[in-house]
Parts: structure tokens; C-alpha cells; sequence
């Protein structure tokens, strides 16, 4: 095999010439001994560093003979084949592979790589040995950070406010929504609204309209009017002043004593004594006395309860007479079925919503002992209840059918009365039927008299006997449970572990039903007090008080200015 | 004393970012907003503003260090503040939201922050600590005077390899071409070298010699010298040869020393530079999630 071994001979700066020289063998040997085709006088050669064969069709194999390797076509390599135009560096010396030329095998190119040349190859092959000179950035990471957060943080969910339908879309993709705004959960109740934003944020960068609010919760009442009361904070409140979402199951309803109290401070200044309400800033330090509502009537019994301060000496009138004291023996009484202990709950019961008091019932929780008979020869005969003409009716006609009937064994009653009629004796004459009525007519008010007066209804009722003579009893009207503080909502219920007589201590000992059983603030302030305080239940005016109460307007229907009233 | 970058200035920075962090928690235990605290409240909005300023006031720091010419305060008294101010907006941050927080916008927007914030407090680490570790591994000499004396021994560790034996110099060659500093990130956090496989090379080389001569191979234990493989090699290799071996394996021991020193010298300044990469990056996605964070909070107010 003939190999064309030319060395390319640099002659200044441009000018080149070529050595041509032939090798006879079947390999090409590489190195630093003398007996090699390519003889490298270079340190970074091994005597036999390397070998090329040429395999045919253009291509040649490589192969190292020393651990070191041979750097072809700028890798170190053990051995490989490669096609014409291969490039083996070794030292200062780099061979090109030719194509096969003229009458010969095998070609090859020997030419001195120089010294910018390798120092420029060395520098190449260096690693890096800084991070600047690495793949790691931090300008490229810091625009796709940049972009991609702005886009699917801000620019996304904000295109949902113009395009429509694209919301749902959204949500149901993997991709951030407006839910990704969500600054955190909304109320239970708004829950079923929660996937749509504008539902409350109907327009952008404005906040929450009242209007967004009151399209649901309409006809809810205003506070007061704010043209009656010129006062900045009760016309510029919002809703979401005091009611403000995303805050989770916390509820709506802010509790703040703030709210009320940066206003009902001195709203009789504020308002230049539009209002007429006492300053109160705080349940604990600053609240007057509260105004219980007592009963009372007017000339023709309407209800007109009475509101004044609470006091210790006040005494109500509730229209009954009722000595708790002889009713709450601890050793009971003496009842028509045995021996009987009651306790306040046997006749004051609440309501179902666990608030109030149920009016007392007569019928239920007095009838056992204070039956109203009338007649010791009928004692299973009684009156009905509260009601004057029925009492009469019942009388006059009871006495009535006796005088009729006859065999109405009172030694007082006329013959005809106390008679007993036979079957078959004849029906009764006129005179007869006169007298037996005329009896009944006064046996009926007598009883009637002994009810009203001394027997019965007068044990427990005011009875105005001036109306006496046609029949026409008056009982006095009666109040015993209702509300007595109309301005707040006390409940029952939340202070059902309570004994009874931690509030209304007086009344196991009260002998007079003018007793006020009723506590003032002292009572509620033994557990209460106001928002700052400490070691106390901190307790803000919407504990008790409402805001939403104006008894005319309504936040659907704003109030009307001055000027077009 | 030493004013380090957290003693600037009679730690100056650090008593601002005491008496703001004070001032802050303060404010937040004596306010008592109607609802839980939040971002929406006056002081969360107060607190909001001031972090996002510092946010923004935080970033110019990268635009401050590479303006030389400013007069605006020296670059370590930037520093000192940017590291102080930077921690003190945690505790901002935190009361800002209440401590409320969400799969949302707005935590991610903290959680970003929290990170950089975080890899900020390695870099104060490393910029405490690998300045001194860099200098005492340099030995007063600088990473081309330890490249160019490598070189230089890997020119005479080849002459003299050639004169012992045709297998020690492939593995010379093999352990220059082999000789690599630097690398890949990884490769430069965990200064790694390839001195030790030469060396292995060498030693390979020798028993080969050793077992040739008849010898008995020597149990290769961990923490022997090479020094001490040159005393088992001398039965079977005549005096020259030893003498030439002896110094090539000292010549390569110092190689390896260097290119060790070199490599801890790459792995220090990557140290102190990798945490950049996760600092400046987030830094900037954060100044993109804090302006979502404000303009969606305003955009559904």
C-alpha cells in the first residue's frame, strides 16, 4: 500500500509549499520513536502513541496505542473510523486525512499548528471556572419569572373582566382564575356567588357598590336618616364600611364598639341636638341606665307602656296581684292533688325562640288550685276565663235552666224552684215561669258579685266594681311578661346557665306584684363589660343593639335629600 | 474593629431596622381593626406600602453596586442596608397579611419573597466567610500564577516522565489531558479534580513494575505516601529510574496540590455567586408578582 505523506512547509506569512514523501505498508504509525511513518519530535507524543489504517472506500481507522488516546476531530478517542478530512491533533502537529490521489492508497496532510493557533485551541477546551461561564443565567430566568407570573398572576385573570365566558373556562383549567386574586374565603353565605367576582366587584378599581349589595338584600333597614342627622360618617358609610368579606367562616358582622361609638360618643353635639340619644361609648364605663318599659294603660286599656330609667325603688304595675313569696314555699303548698314545691319555671316558660317569656297562662299554671266555681251544689261548674260576658252568660244561664228545671235544693229559692218536677206534671204557668226566672236572674248576680268581689277574680285581679249594677264588670288589663328593654335583645336562651335568681334576685322573697323583678345594668355589667375591657365578657353594642332599625328607610331606597324633601 | 458589611456604620442599619420593627409590632398589637387583621385595614395598607417601597428600594441595589460614579452613600453601606431592611420586610410582610395566607396571588407573592429574602441570607454567609477561606487557600498567589505553574509542571513532569519509561509518560499525557478545572456548575460546587486520577495511574503503573520485577504486589491501603510505593518500586527498578520516579511523584503531588487549591479557589467564588442565581431571578419574578399582588387587590377592591 502506498501512502502520500505532505507536509505543508509555512514560508513567512502567506506563503506555503508542500513535501511530498511516500510510506509503504499497510499502516501509518504515529509517534516520537524514529521508526514511525510520522515521525513527531514532540514531548506530548509517545514513542508509538498512534496508528491509522486505511479500510477502503475513502475511510480510515484510527487507533491509540498508549492510555492517553488520540484527539481525532477534537475528542480523545481509543479508536475509530473515520472518513476522509478526519483532523488528528497531537502536540503541535495536526493531520488532515486526504481522499486517496494519483497512484496512491492512501493520503494524508502533516502540518505545525503554531503557537496563537494552540494557545486559541486551548482556550476553546477550557472549562469553565467561573458560573458567568456556565448555562446558568440570571438574565434569561428573571424575564421568563417576570413574564410568566405578570401574565398568569395579573394579565390573565384580568382579561375574565372583559371577556366574557372566559372565567368558566378558566376554572376549569388548570390556568389561574380570578381565584387566584381571591385574597381569601368568602362568608358561607356569599359562598354560592364566590366563582363570580363582578357579582359584588361590578366594576373595576371601584370598590363594592352598595348597590352590588342591596340587589340581594334588599328593603334591609338604614340606620338613621342622614339628612335629619348631619353627620359625614352616616352618609359616606358603605356596606362594606362594617361588612366586609373574604375574611373566611368569620362571619360579616363587625363587632367593632368603634363603629358605634366614634359617633354615639357625643352625637348630641355631632348633631347639634337633632338627636336626643345619651352619649354612649363604651357598655362597661359609659352607658346610662337602661329605660325599662313598664307597663301601663291607657283610659280605654290600650297598652302604653312607659319607658323610664331603671331604678332600684321603681315599682311596676303589671295589673295582677301575686305574692311570690306565698307561692315559692320551699316546702310547697297545699295543691287539690297533694302537697305541690313550685319553682319559677312552672309558670314562666320561654318562648320558642328561647328569648322572651311566654305569657303567663291562667288556665295552665293558676287553675289547679284557683278553680272558679261558683255553685257549692255544682262544684263541677265553673266561669270561664277571661272573659267578663262569658262569665255572666254562663251565670245567667246556668240559674236559669236551674229555676226551670226546678229541684234546686237552697232553702232560700222560692217553692217553685226548689220543687222537683214530676214526668207528666203539668208545664209551668206563667207566673210561675216570672217568678222562677226573676230568682234566677238575682241568684246570677249574686254569684256574679261573689266572683268579681270576694271569691275569685278580685284574689288576683283589680276589679272596678262602679260598673257593677248591669252586670258589667270591669277586670283591670294584665301584663305580666313581654319586653322590658324594647332597644336590646337579651336573650334567654344564651343565659340559660344561670340560676333565675342570679338576675331576678328578689323574687323568692317578693310579697307585692308591684316588686320590679326586672335587673338594671349592674346586674348585666357583674359579667359584662365593653370591648377593652379585661376579666369581663368584652361586649360591643352589637351585642344588644341592632344597627340596621331606622323605622322608615331602607338601603334600596336611599333617603331623600334636604333638598327634595 | 473590623467594620464588616453588619457593622456598617456602627451597625446603623440594624438600629433602623430594630426601631422599624419595633415601631410595627407595636402598631399591630395596638390596632384593632373590626375584622381579622388583614391587608386592607389602615395599617395593613401603611405596612403594604412601605414593604412594596422597599421591595422596589431593595431592588435598585443592583443598580446602585454597578454605578461607580454615584455619590449616593458607599456600596457597603448599601449593602449593610439592603441586608437589614431586607430582613426587617419579613416581619412587615407577615403583619401586612395578617398572617393570613392562601393558594393565591398574594402568598405566592410572600412565598417569592420569603425565598429571596432567604437565599440573600446565604449570600450574607458566604460573603462573611469564603473572602477569608478564598485568601488562605490562595496563599497570597492568584488563580493564573497557580494555572501558569501547573502548566509548567506538566511541561517538566513530561520530560522527565519520557526518561523513565514509555508507560509513565502516556500516563503524564493522559493525566494532562486529563487535568481539568472547571466544569459544569455542579462540577465547580463540588471542586472536583482530576489529579487523583493520575495519580491512581501512577500507582497502577508502578505495581505493573512491581509485579514484572517478581515482586510481590503491596496491598494498596488508604493513606499510604507515594512516597512510600517510590521504597517498594526501588528492588525492581535500578537507582536512576527510582530518583526520576521519586520526583516525578513529587512533581505530580504538587501538581495535585494546586490544581486542588484551584479548584477550591472556583468552588468559593461559585459559592458566593450561586445563590445570585436564585436571588436575582426570583427578586425580579417577585417584582412582577407584587405588582399583580397590588393591581388585582385594586382591581377588585
Amino acid at each position: 500500500m502506498r501512502w502520500l505523506i505532505r507536509r505543508v512547509l509555512k514560508k513567512g506569512k502567506s506563503s506555503i509549499s508542500y513535501e511530498d514523501d511516500t510510506h509503504y505498508g499497510e499502516i501509518l504509525t504515529i509517534g516520537r520513536a524514529s521508526d514511525q511513518a510520522i515521525f513527531l519530535p514532540d514531548l506530548r507524543a509517545a514513542l508509538n502513541h498512534a496508528s491509522v489504517t486505511a479500510v477502503g472506500n475513502g475511510k480510515y481507522r484510527v487507533e491509540s496505542l498508549i492510555i492517553a488516546g488520540i484527539r481525532v476531530n477534537g475528542e480523545i478517542t481509543y479508536s475509530i473510523t473515520v472518513a476522509s478530512g478526519a483532523v488528528i491533533e497531537l502536540g503541535s502537529t495536526r493531520l488532515t486525512l486526504l481522499d486517496a490521489r494519483g497512484d496512491y492508497d492512501a493520503a494524508v496532510e502533516v502540518s505545525t499548528i503554531d503557537k496563537s493557533e494552540q494557545a486559541a485551541i486551548s482556550s476553546s477546551r477550557k472549562k469553565p471556572t467561573s458560573l458567568s461561564e456556565t448555562w446558568i443565567s440570571k438574565r434569561w430566568p428573571s424575564w421568563i419569572g417576570f413574564v410568566v407570573v405578570l401574565l398568569l398572576g395579573l394579565l390573565l385573570p384580568a382579561a375574565t373582566h372583559v371577556v366574557p365566558g372566559l372565567n368558566k373556562v378558566l376554572r376549569y383549567s388548570p390556568l389561574p382564575s380570578t381565584a387566584f386574586w381571591n385574597p381569601g374565603e368568602v362568608d358561607a353565605a356569599h359562598k354560592i356567588i364566590a366563582n363570580d367576582c363582578t357579582r359584588c366587584h361590578q366594576n373595576a378599581f371601584l370598590m363594592v357598590r352598595d348597590t352590588a349589595c342591596t340587589s340581594c338584600h334588599a328593603s334591609t333597614k338604614a340606620h338613621a336618616d342622614p339628612a335629619r342627622f348631619n353627620i359625614p360618617a352616616l352618609g359616606d358609610a358603605r356596606c362594606g364600611t362594617c361588612h366586609q368579606d373574604h375574611n373566611g367562616n368569620r362571619g360579616m358582622v363587625s363587632q367593632a364598639q368603634e363603629l358605634c361609638a366614634d359617633c354615639h360618643a357625643d352625637l348630641k353635639a355631632r348633631t347639634r341636638n337633632a338627636s336626643q340619644i345619651a352619649d354612649i361609648s363604651d357598655f362597661g364605663s359609659n352607658h346610662p341606665e337602661f329605660h325599662v318599659n313598664l307597663p301601663g294603660w291607657s283610659g280605654n286599656d290600650e297598652f302604653t307602656p312607659k319607658s323610664m330609667p331603671w331604678s332600684a325603688a321603681l315599682k311596676e304595675n303589671s295589673g295582677l296581684k301575686f305574692n311570690h313569696e306565698k307561692h315559692l314555699k320551699a316546702d310547697g303548698l297545699n295543691a287539690p292533688n297533694g302537697r305541690k314545691v313550685l319553682v319559677c319555671a312552672n309558670c314562666h316558660q320561654p318562648d320558642v325562640a328561647g328569648a322572651a317569656m311566654l305569657p303567663i297562662s291562667f288556665e295552665k299554671m293558676c287553675h289547679e288550685c284557683h278553680q272558679l266555681g261558683f255553685d257549692t251544689l255544682a262544684p263541677e261548674r265553673e266561669v270561664p276565663h277571661a272573659d267578663v260576658p262569658a262569665v255572666t252568660y254562663t251565670l245567667d244561664e246556668f240559674y236559669a235552666r236551674r229555676g226551670l228545671e226546678g229541684g234546686y235544693a237552697d232553702a232560700r229559692a222560692p217553692t217553685i224552684v226548689q220543687e222537683r218536677r214530676r214526668p207528666g206534671s203539668p208545664p209551668l204557668s206563667r207566673q210561675e215561669q216570672v217568678e222562677a226566672l226573676a230568682w234566677a236572674r238575682d241568684r246570677a248576680r249574686e254569684a256574679a258579685r261573689t266572683l268579681f268581689t270576694s271569691k275569685a277574680c278580685v284574689t288576683c285581679h283589680s276589679i272596678n266594681t262602679t260598673a257593677g249594677a248591669d252586670g258589667g264588670w270591669h277586670v283591670a288589663p294584665v301584663r305580666v311578661s313581654g319586653i322590658w328593654y324594647v332597644e336590646a335583645s337579651f336573650s334567654h336562651a344564651k343565659h340559660q346557665t344561670k340560676a333565675c335568681n342570679d338576675c331576678h334576685a328578689g323574687a323568692a322573697s317578693s310579697k307585692a306584684s308591684n316588686d320590679l323583678l326586672i335587673p338594671g345594668i349592674d346586674n348585666c355589667r357583674e359579667c359584662h363589660a365593653g370591648a377593652h375591657s379585661s376579666g369581663k365578657i368584652a361586649s360591643t353594642c352589637i351585642a344588644c343593639h341592632d344597627y340596621h332599625r331606622s323605622p322608615l328607610l331602607t338601603l334600596d331606597k336611599p333617603a331623600p335629600t334636604a333638598a327634595n324633601r | 474593629m473590623h467594620d464588616s458589611i453588619l457593622t456598617h456604620a456602627r451597625s446603623r442599619y440594624l438600629w433602623i431596622s430594630l426601631a422599624l420593627s419595633a415601631i410595627s409590632i407595636a402598631l399591630y398589637l395596638w390596632h384593632d381593626p373590626a375584622v381579622a387583621p388583614n391587608g386592607g385595614t389602615w395599617l395593613g395598607y401603611t405596612l403594604g406600602t412601605i414593604a412594596a417601597l422597599l421591595i422596589v428600594w431593595l431592588m435598585l441595589f443592583g443598580i446602585r453596586k454597578r454605578s461607580y460614579s454615584t455619590t449616593l452613600g458607599s456600596t457597603r453601606g448599601w449593602l449593610s442596608a439592603h441586608i437589614y431592611l431586607g430582613t426587617t420586610l419579613i416581619l412587615l410582610a407577615l403583619l401586612h397579611c395578617g398572617f393570613q395566607f392562601g393558594w393565591n396571588l398574594h402568598t405566592l407573592t410572600l412565598v417569592l419573597m420569603l425565598i429571596v429574602i432567604f437565599s440573600g441570607f446565604f449570600g450574607v454567609y458566604a460573603y462573611l466567610r469564603y473572602p477569608t477561606l478564598m485568601t488562605r487557600n490562595r496563599e497570597s498567589a492568584t488563580r493564573d500564577a497557580m494555572l501558569e505553574e501547573i502548566s509548567e509542571i506538566d511541561q517538566n513532569a513530561l520530560a522527565l516522565a519520557d526518561g523513565i519509561a514509555p508507560e509513565i509518560h502516556a500516563v503524564v499525557l493522559r493525566s494532562i489531558e486529563n487535568t481539568r478545572l472547571g466544569g459544569g456548575v455542579w462540577t465547580q460546587l463540588r471542586a472536583r479534580d482530576g489529579s487523583d486520577i493520575a495519580i491512581a495511574r501512577i500507582r497502577a503503573a508502578i505495581e505493573k513494575r512491581e509485579t514484572q520485577a517478581g515482586a510481590a504486589p503491596p496491598a494498596l491501603q488508604a493513606g499510604q505516601t507515594i512516597i512510600a510505593m517510590v521504597d517498594f518500586l526501588a528492588g525492581g527498578a535500578d537507582d536512576k529510574q527510582s530518583e526520576a520516579l521519586r520526583k516525578l511523584i513529587d512533581m505530580l503531588s504538587r501538581k495535585r496540590a494546586l490544581a486542588t487549591r484551584v479548584a477550591r479557589d472556583i468552588q468559593y467564588q461559585a459559592v458566593m455567586e450561586i445563590w445570585l442565581y436564585i436571588h436575582v431571578p426570583l427578586s425580579v419574578t417577585l417584582l412582577a408578582a407584587l405588582i399583580g399582588h397590588i393591581i388585582s387587590v385594586f382591581f377588585y377592591w
